[in-house]
């Protein structure tokens, strides 16, 4: 395992590793970079990180896109061989996930620090702002590090909480900023709020890529993000302090200080969001920036945000997958894995043991009381401890023969549901479903299941014979 | 391009139309937003962000509907000293 410091390192190791695309050529920051990032996603599961030197009406801007947009991506951040498989990464993923709490490495500067704009400051000039989708409000910072403190609680490290949330470009120093309920900077907010006072957040955008997937992680209230991504890690997470106590990432290429602004709301909106649909506009919390530090030639890092699969399915991959897994397997040892990969969970596949007739619906419905489950899970299928459920064409077999909808499909009515998914009637209101693809067994006598197929002797012995002898085909070949 | 202030938003045709930001290359784009509904958009963008006649009925707001938009999280009141 190896840890990276900055956005900058990972990006030496992605290019080492031909993961680094760099494109020559003059580009326009719409609609150029969005089309880029988004056909990158189109074009499968192995694509790199793209990067633009390029940009018209910069001097010197520097963009990179799909940092975390492929699985040989996603590995390589968590220091894993590129080849890693999605189950081996899952697994990786869960057991650094249980080591929480790492530590943190306090330090008291950073390269970020050597450029400050403390007067007139101006992002569009900046940084290399630029729209998405069409049907965006304006230009967004979506991949950044919020951090911020509770006022009510202001030393406790502990409830500290970086999270990257949608950002509105709305001024030159003015921003908008999501923060739902559910949302652990909200109950910053309303603590600041109800003492009347502005809460100050740093906003860090360009990050190596642990902390960038363990702020879009669901975690604990209590649970401080940078001990998580320590624990991703494998070793203590390197940060510094602002001037107002918040701990920032040492590697990041922008820090952005300032306050939401108590008592505002303003209108922000629409953005195209994770399920492929636009957000509708709402009136949402607003940020002044006071102070922008950054290194010389920062390199700005955005999600291409769309109809999935895009880099920030990849961002909500693992990340929704562990904390689920944990979770249920407390209450049930007998389950093996949980993919949570799809539409950032709205789907779940869970494989389990099971100990008697029914014991699979159980687990269906305890994956839909988990935390996750209350805003997103709203599909589960259940399969056996033999199919993989990273394997769809193993998934597709269980529900193809072990499913007999009399008795295996569980529709539950008008659950809570995030109200970004278009399928709420009302918003936040959904029926789910629990699939049991599991093998009936006693006392369910359902079905005909005593006579399953299983693979020649000999089959593992010729499926390393014959691997090795294509991989020497395929040298010759080249 | 460095184009003159339009004169209406495109997506809400209110008259606030303010002047963001200049390209750092002179000359190359001009940032525009709305003071009324907060859009913005770059003059060298499709015409679709530019142009109110070109702009998608789907993503046009009435100035009046603003203020009917949902807050969230919601404020709470402030608590006595």
């Amino acid at each position: 395992m190896s840890a990276f410091q900055s956005l900058r390192e990972f990006l030496q190791r992605l290019e080492a590793e031909q993961q680094l695309l760099r494109v020559t050529e003059e580009v326009s920051l719409e609609p150029d970079l969005a089309a880029a990032a988004c056909a990158l996603a189109q074009l499968g599961e192995t694509s790199p990180a793209i990067h633009f030197d390029r940009i018209k009406g910069y001097q010197n801007a520097r963009v990179v896109m799909n940092v975390h947009g492929s699985w040989p991506n996603h590995a390589l951040a968590l220091g894993l061989d590129k080849h890693t498989s999605l189950r081996d990464q899952f697994f990786e993923f869960v057991r650094r996930y249980q080591q929480y709490p790492g530590g943190l490495e306090r330090v008291t500067s950073a390269p970020w620090q050597e450029l400050v704009v403390e007067r007139d400051v101006n992002l569009f000039d900046l940084m290399p702002l630029f729209r998405l989708n069409r049907g965006d409000g304006g230009f967004y910072l979506d991949k950044a590090c919020t951090v911020s403190r509770d006022p009510d609680d202001w030393d406790n490290d502990d409830v500290e909480n970086v999270g990257i949330y949608r950002i509105q470009v709305k001024g030159r120093n003015r921003l908008g900023i999501q923060t739902v309920p559910q949302h652990d900077i909200a109950i910053h907010l309303a603590h600041a709020e109800a003492r009347g006072e502005d809460l100050p957040v740093a906003i860090a955008v360009g990050n190596e890529p642990v902390i960038t997937l363990v702020g879009a992680m669901p975690i604990l209230y209590d649970q401080l993000e940078y001990k998580m991504a320590a624990a991703l890690q494998g070793q203590p997470y390197r940060c510094v302090k602002t001037g107002k106590g918040l701990d920032v990432p040492w590697g990041s290429e922008y820090v952005l200080e300032g306050r939401v602004l108590a008592g505002q709301r303003e209108p922000e909106g629409p953005f195209g969001e994770f399920p492929g649909y636009y957000s509708g506009g709402h009136r949402y919390p607003v940020i002044e920036i006071d102070r922008v530090s950054h290194c010389k030639d920062p390199i700005y890092d955005s999600v291409y945000v769309g109809k999935p699969w895009t880099e920030l399915d990849f961002l909500q991959a693992m990340t929704t997958c562990a904390p689920l897994y944990v979770q249920v397997h407390e209450s049930f040892p007998e389950v093996v894995a949980v993919n949570a990969l799809y539409t950032h969970g709205l789907v779940v596949i869970v494989s389990t043991k099971t100990r008697f007739g029914g014991f699979a619906k159980s687990v269906g419905m305890r994956v839909l009381t988990t935390p996750h489950g209350l805003g997103y899970a709203k599909i589960v299928i259940v399969v056996d401890a033999d199919v993989d459920p990273f394997d769809l064409k193993q998934v597709m077999w269980a529900l193809s023969v072990k499913v007999n909808p009399a008795g295996d499909v569980l529709i539950l009515p008008n659950l809570s549901e995030n109200l970004l998914d278009p399928a709420c009637q009302p918003g936040g209101m959904v029926h789910k479903m629990i699939i049991d693809a599991t093998t009936p067994i006693a006392p369910d006598s359902r079905g005909d299941y005593g006579q399953e197929l299983d693979t020649p002797p000999q089959t593992d012995a010729w499926r390393q014979k014959l691997g090795a002898l294509m991989n020497d085909l395929q040298k010759g070949a080249r | 391009m460095e184009s003159s202030r339009p004169p209406v938003c495109p997506r809400c045709r209110s008259t606030t139309i303010e002047v963001r930001s200049h390209s750092p290359v002179a000359g190359v784009w001009t940032v525009f937003g709305c003071a009324t509904c907060l859009y913005a958009w770059r003059s060298t963008e499709p015409e679709e962000n530019t142009d109110p006649d070109q702009y998608p009925a789907v993503f046009r707001l009435k100035p009046e509907d603003l203020a009917d938009l949902p807050v969230a999280p919601s404020i709470p009141p402030r608590r006595r000293r």
